[in-house]
């Protein structure tokens, strides 16, 4: 049972192709995680799976359905982009941004105690106006929105950029932790070691097309590194 | 102090109808990133029909205003957002402005042509009866104007802290492309801030009839007020547009005891607003004012080719040849369309060419036609008076420029918007302008010895000047300065980062076209001998400009169709069709918005699929797709 699936999508913006034909799945319960040097086309092919970007052709499907076309019918039927940059709304406060990701005022609190749960500094900042919070903690928040839907399959992009180490390590336990209670995740990172250690299939991708897909220990083999990722380490 | 208070009762009545606009005005922009400037035409409608069902179909007072507010605005609104804004989602922003502005003239001519253009008076609303304070006659009307308005304010920020709809408002507001990753139908929200900004026009509208009476172009422009409200505010903040509109309307109402033994400033209690849209955009600190339209496609991509020689000369033949076969009221129609040629290839300048709105353009025919026939009385020779009418006209050009250096797009659009209704209430009147009489009169001339009062002379001179001047803008987009203004079109900061300084381009093109406008006002204002003061008004500017877009405005042959466009109506000299001319060019400047280049476009390369919608559609059909199709040579 695949919870993502990826057939011969292409994408692009105007007259610019990105994705040439990218196949990739997702089987429930699994994390893959994406690689690629930049303008690879890794947060092209995210925002073409959460349907923020229309393909140009090839299917996506969702736990066997095919998904639906728009962005905010593919989140309701589970699925979680926690996009490039901060996903949160500035100018709201902590617990606005966490009613909003719940669906509703009515469901806010139990949303905020599973937030809490896992990052504590939210809570303090419970009233706090959410652009006005530390870069990590914004980072925090925005993740969160994976902790309080239930959605079953979440795309994280680059949930490293900008921030320091000690916040690494919360965020990353974050998603060591939605991982185990089983959710499906695609990750893309630049730290590769990090993510090597989370995932259970790695997705190398190169000038818009899959050029390599392997477990983990495939790839820590310096030679397929160097070769996929054009870098030596 | 006690005399000054009537003013400030009168003050805050007008101020709160302008905060209830200004405040929807701002609803709407904000979640959808348009600008609505359609605000006042959606509360025209609403009025006319409070109008008719309390006096035509005899409905109770609050039933009539539950029903226009609670129904007809709120379904405007809604259609508005589905059927007209759905479309603007990958849209530039020409189309941005020159939809809603379509949808405006559309409205506006719509309802004249159905419900007459004659102001009707309407029966107050709340009680008449006053009460005194401090031997001031205070009406309960106004109180209840000021009441009602505050009541509304304090329920929409209620509405945006307390529900789950305002939250999500607010989503859309700061992200919304966070609210659809959210899973929230980011579309229906729109559609609901669309509804709330609808009912709140038609609110002010309606509160406002009982004071100054239901007429389209009064109601059309008195709510577009608001806009200087809503610009106070940024355009984003709904606190800040309510007071900046209620100081707008407090101004105004001193300005009216200021000016009221001065009868020379008479037009500046009601232009005030306007002078605080102009004055805050022009004077605000660059980057203050942020576009909040979605996901513009840069327009550098369009490819139009130029007017071929011999199909130049064959339309010139034609040209020649038209006074010889056509004779009487229908000579007068062709000279009005050279001079409309003119017309359009100067505003073509700037919306086609360096892609920058001007919604004043009225104000430089109008005083091109004045100071032409001052000059002439004077006994100046028409060649020198014409010319040096277009000179008088630069300056103003150049004051218009001064936004432009600053502002593009929709802030641009708005300030030349409030220059154009500025211009017009405080030159008019002036004895530059149309004098007290609010008319001038002009002869046709005779230049060294030869006559051209007969039709057919003046027909072949204004054939001459227009032939010369659409030849000198040929020049021009050729060389530097047309080059230098596409390239700004398309980046700006591309071009000061070559050390090009783009402030001496931007004002040449706007006195240039300031200069041509005069001219082609002199040209028609001669022809017809008389002009005045409703001839060139405000929204001629507007519907010049949505026909300019339908026709298409980067070519000649589209400034040519534009023209045919507009004198079409007298040609046929039916009046059914220039009532309706106003609904047509506003649906088809909806319609066309987003083509290529208008129905020049259209004849170059057919194009159905724009008209039928952008993304998706679009998107379909595209050779870029049929490139993609597995087993082509991608996949290889």
């Amino acid at each position: 049972m695949k919870a993502l699936e990826l057939a011969g999508v292409h994408a692009g913006y105007g007259r610019t192709t990105v994705l040439r034909g990218v196949d990739l799945s997702v089987p429930q319960g699994a994390t893959v995680a994406l690689l690629g040097a930049n303008g690879a086309g890794k947060t092209t092919l995210l925002r073409a799976v959460a349907g923020l970007l229309p393909l140009r052709d090839g299917e996506i499907r969702l736990a066997g359905r095919p998904a639906p076309s728009s962005a905010d019918g593919r989140a309701r039927a589970g699925l979680c982009l926690v996009p490039e940059g901060r996903g949160i709304f500035p100018r709201l406060t902590v617990e606005e941004n966490v009613a909003l990701f719940a669906g509703g005022r009515r469901r806010r609190a139990e949303a905020f105690d599973r937030v809490a749960g896992v990052f504590p500094v939210l809570a303090q900042r419970r009233s706090q106006v959410a652009g006005t919070m530390s870069g990590g903690q914004q980072q925090m928040l925005a993740f969160s929105r994976a902790l309080c839907t239930d959605a079953s399959v979440i795309l994280a992009d680059e949930l490293s950029f900008g921030l320091a180490p000690i916040v690494l390590d919360e965020l990353f336990e974050a998603v060591a932790g939605l991982r185990d209670a089983g959710r499906s995740l695609l990750i893309v990172e630049q730290f590769v070691d990090r993510v090597m250690g989370l995932a259970d299939w790695i997705y190398v991708l190169d000038k818009g097309t899959v050029t390599f897909v392997g477990e983990p220990a495939q790839l820590a083999d310096g030679r397929v590194f160097e070769r996929y990722l054009g870098a030596s380490r | 102090m006690s005399e000054w208070l009537p003013f400030v009762v009168a003050g805050l009545t007008s101020g709160a109808v302008y905060a209830l606009a200004a405040t929807g005005l701002v609803v709407t922009y904000t979640t959808s990133g348009v600008f609505n400037f359609a605000h006042g035409a959606v509360g025209l409608v609403a009025a006319v029909a409070f109008y008719w069902l309390r006096v035509d179909a005899g409905a109770p007072t609050w039933v009539a205003i539950a029903v226009a507010v609670l129904g007809v605005a709120p379904a405007l609104g809604f259609l508005i957002d589905r059927v007209f804004l759905a479309r603007l989602d990958q849209a530039g922003t020409a189309a941005q402005v020159v939809i809603p502005l379509g949808l405006l003239v559309a409205l506006q001519g719509g309802v004249t042509a159905t419900f007459g253009a004659a102001s009707r008076q309407v029966d107050p609303i709340f009680s008449t009866s006053s009460f005194a304070v401090a031997g001031t006659r205070i009406g309960w009307d106004q109180v209840s104007v000021v009441g009602v308005a505050t009541a509304a304010a304090v329920a929409l920020a209620v509405f945006f802290r307390c529900s789950d709809l305002g939250l999500r408002m607010r989503a859309v507001v700061d992200d919304r492309e966070l609210t659809l990753l959210a899973g929230i139908r980011a579309g229906r929200v729109t559609s609901a801030a669309w509804i709330i900004g609808s009912a709140f026009a038609a609110l002010s509208a309606i509160l406002l009839v009982p004071f100054v009476g239901l007429d389209a172009a009064i109601l059309t422009l008195l709510v577009v007020q608001a806009f200087g409200g809503a610009v106070v505010g940024r355009l984003t903040s709904i606190p800040l547009a309510f007071a900046g509109a209620m100081a707008i309307g407090l101004g105004a109402s001193f300005t009216t005891k200021l000016v009221v033994s001065r009868p020379g400033l008479a037009g500046l209690p009601t232009s005030l607003p306007f002078i605080v849209l102009f004055a805050v955009l022009v004077f605000s600190p660059k980057g203050r004012f942020r576009d909040l339209a979605r996901s513009k496609v840069s327009r550098s991509s369009i490819r139009t080719r130029r007017m071929s020689l011999p199909a130049g000369a064959a339309l010139l033949a034609g040209a020649l040849a038209v006074p010889f076969v056509v004779h009487g009221g229908k000579l007068l129609v062709a000279t009005a369309f050279l001079a409309y040629v003119l017309l359009f290839v100067s505003l073509g300048l700037l919306v086609g060419l360096s892609r920058q709105l001007s919604l004043c353009h009225a104000v430089f025919l109008a005083l091109g036609t004045t100071i032409l026939a001052h000059l002439s009385d004077a006994g100046l020779p028409f060649p020198l008076a014409l010319l040096l009418g277009g000179l008088a006209v630069v300056p103003l050009g150049v004051a218009v420029a001064l936004p432009a250096i600053r502002l593009s797009g929709l802030f641009l659009a708005l300030a030349t918007f409030g220059f154009g209704i500025l211009a017009q209430s405080l030159l008019f009147g002036t004895s530059i302008g149309f004098g007290g009489t609010g008319a001038v009169t002009l002869r046709r001339p005779e230049i060294l010895g030869m006559s051209f009062t007969g039709d057919r002379a003046y027909y072949l001179l204004v054939l001459a000047i227009v032939v010369v001047g659409v030849g000198a803008v040929e020049v021009v987009t050729r060389t530097r300065l047309g080059r230098l203004l596409r390239a700004l079109a398309d980046s700006p900061v591309a071009v000061e980062s070559l050390g090009v300084n783009p402030v001496a381009s931007r004002v040449l093109v706007f006195a240039f076209t300031a200069f041509l406008g005069a001219l082609s006002g002199g040209l028609l204002g001669t022809l017809y001998r008389s002009v005045n003061t409703t001839s060139f008004d405000f929204s001629a500017s507007l519907l010049w400009l949505t026909i300019l877009v339908t026709a298409g405005p980067v070519t000649l042959g589209g400034q040519i169709i534009a023209a045919a466009l507009l004198a079409l109506p007298a040609w046929f000299t039916t009046p059914a069709l220039s009532e309706y001319q106003a609904v047509a060019f506003g649906a088809a400047a909806i319609l066309l918005a987003q083509s290529r280049n208008g129905l020049a476009g259209l004849w170059r390369r057919p194009d159905f699929a724009r008209l039928a919608g952008e993304g998706r559609a679009r998107l379909a059909r595209s050779p870029v797709r049929d490139r993609l199709r597995p087993g082509a040579e991608v996949r290889a």
